[in-house]
């Protein structure tokens, strides 16, 4: 009898659990059913148009636009895919309008994630990566290898159009960080400070101070947020005005250290 | 004699680690049929591929990448020549590179994916083919009867079933069981943790819950579809899945909520596909 009653407790514990795990289940469901997409909000979205855009360099622009224009290019239906200056035509551009074709066309192709999608919230966050300037397309090695070689140039036409016109285009500011152009720090700050909001810029301050290893910056909590053994080339600091103060104020002290 | 034996142990627990944690490979030529039904996509967040259910009829999806095996059929019976060839602007990679850097080199395409100096793919036939553009993609497919999925095929398949950012869930550990990607922190060292550099023969990593291989990792895989971020001026061609190239601190597409997007004529040699059965009319 005993026995009896044990087992039927044991199926009605066992029925109970069940009853519980589905209605469980179906509260998990519900609670996924209710989720709802975030869609990022108008600031965000300007501010993702506007962090993607390039500064497009005067020097020689219409003889250079016309020079891409007339490069031979490859690909089908119609669809122009790839153009790549000649050697003989590259070689005959003067520094400055070398410049400038560099500023506004790269030559080969980018990854498949190399583009970075618009996120959440953008605009109140600081990036550790810059998203790519060229949407599908990279620069070339030779492309790469002209901005290193002639760095002191390409700083100086940077600076200029800077200085003229307030901005640091997406394409200016991979080439700092291409070139490890530290120099220009001081610049890069006071365009900041003209209306805080392009967070790129600390973005470029923050990837000079990690290239050269300046160690406050290399020992801190926003070095492991940002480029940690958890990190991703997605990873972000909040952009707050303590967090705006202190990269500001290492980029300031890296680059008063770095000059002497 | 004792540094001998001591370096055979290592090799011996490294393979049979090996061992343990992948699959058998699988032939190249088996489909999955994906039920029809309402299906979760999307995250909550992702900007491009917003949280919603989708119906949808079922389908056969290829249970593993395209292989160079079957590829090469295509070339011979077809003398197909890709966009690499024609072009010789295939993008390639060693370790040494910045990241999301490669190089262009006018010998890779399908038969030497990352040039010639680095070797071809002779013992490599049943890896999935790469360095071959969203066109040649399409021109197999044209010659094989067959179709690339769909966005949404893609993400229903790779989940089989879950609604978490990978198909076991949110943990991105486990990867490793599931999927040839690198794991090293940059792409300066070349990244031999999971036995393979590049691409490793399909099947070689544990399947999804419907049987799917490499369904993140090994190659990315072509898919049909727009974004709302799309030019309107020229065409693009989207993958997803990640790669062997992709790491958690570069890339990380390794997922089934990210997409990318690419050059279609573009050749890279992470770049590959998967085929969707076109059901016979009656």
């Amino acid at each position: 009898m005993l026995k009896i009653m044990i087992i039927k407790a044991t199926r009605y514990r066992q029925l109970f659990f069940l009853a519980l795990a589905i209605c469980s289940s179906n509260l998990l469901f519900a609670q996924v059913d209710n989720q709802e997409w975030k869609q990022a909000s108008t600031s965000s979205e300007a501010y993702s148009k506007s962090r993607r855009k390039n500064t497009v360099p005067p020097y020689g622009l219409v003889k250079v636009k016309a020079m891409i224009a007339g490069t031979k290019s490859s690909g089908g239906d119609n669809d122009v895919y790839f153009t790549v200056m000649s050697p003989k035509n590259y070689q005959s551009l003067s520094l400055r309008e070398k410049f400038t074709y560099h500023m506004i066309h790269a030559e080969v192709e980018s990854q498949n994630c190399d583009v970075s999608a618009p996120i959440l919230d953008e605009d109140l966050k600081v990036f550790g990566t810059l998203p790519d300037a060229f949407d599908e397309k990279s620069w070339s090695e030779r492309q790469l290898n002209f901005l290193i070689s002639n760095r002191d140039s390409v700083l100086a036409l940077i600076s200029e159009s800077v200085n003229r016109s307030k901005r640091v285009g997406l394409n200016y500011k991979i080439a700092i960080e291409h070139v490890n152009g530290w120099e220009i720090i001081p610049l890069l700050i006071r365009t900041y400070k003209i209306d805080r909001k392009d967070h790129d810029i600390l973005t470029v301050l923050i990837q000079l101070m990690k290239k050269n290893d300046y160690q406050p910056f290399m020992t801190s909590a926003s070095y492991v947020k940002l480029y940690g053994a958890n990190s991703t080339d997605r990873s972000f600091i909040d952009f707050n005005q303590a967090n705006e103060d202190l990269i500001l104020s290492r980029a300031e002290a890296f680059y008063n250290g770095r000059k002497k | 004699m004792a540094v001998k034996n001591k370096l055979l142990c290592v090799l011996l627990l490294y393979t049979s680690g090996l061992a343990a944690r992948q699959a058998n490979p699988r032939s190249d030529t088996g489909f999955v049929h994906i039920p029809a039904g309402v299906y979760w996509l999307g995250g909550r967040e992702h900007q491009l591929n917003p949280l919603r259910k989708v119906e949808i009829a079922g389908f056969d999806l290829a249970a593993t990448e395209l292989t160079n095996r079957l590829f090469e059929k295509f070339v011979l019976a077809t003398k197909y020549t890709t966009d690499a060839e024609r072009f010789k602007n295939a993008m390639v990679f060693e370790p040494g590179l910045a990241e999301f850097r490669w190089l262009s080199d006018s010998t890779a395409y399908w038969r030497f994916p990352n040039g010639k100096s680095r070797g071809g793919i002779e013992a490599k036939m049943d890896h999935p083919v790469t360095c071959i553009s969203y066109k040649d993609a399409e021109a197999y497919c044209k010659w094989a009867k067959v179709r690339l999925p769909t966005f949404d095929e893609w993400e229903i398949a790779s989940r089989a079933g879950a609604k978490t950012t990978y198909f076991w869930g949110e943990d991105m550990e486990q990867i490793g069981q599931y999927a040839n990607i690198w794991h090293g922190g940059d792409h300066l060292k070349a990244d031999l943790s999971d036995g393979y550099v590049y691409t490793s023969p399909v099947g070689s990593f544990k399947p999804n819950g419907f049987g799917l291989y490499d369904v993140y990792g090994n190659v990315f895989e072509f898919c049909t579809g727009v974004l709302k971020t799309d030019p309107k001026n020229r065409k693009i061609a989207h993958a997803r899945g990640g790669s062997w190239w992709c790491s958690n601190h570069a890339c990380g597409f390794f997922n089934s909520l990210d997409i990318g997007r690419v050059n279609p004529q573009a050749s890279f040699s992470n770049q590959g596909f998967r085929v969707v059965k076109i059901p016979v009319q009656h």
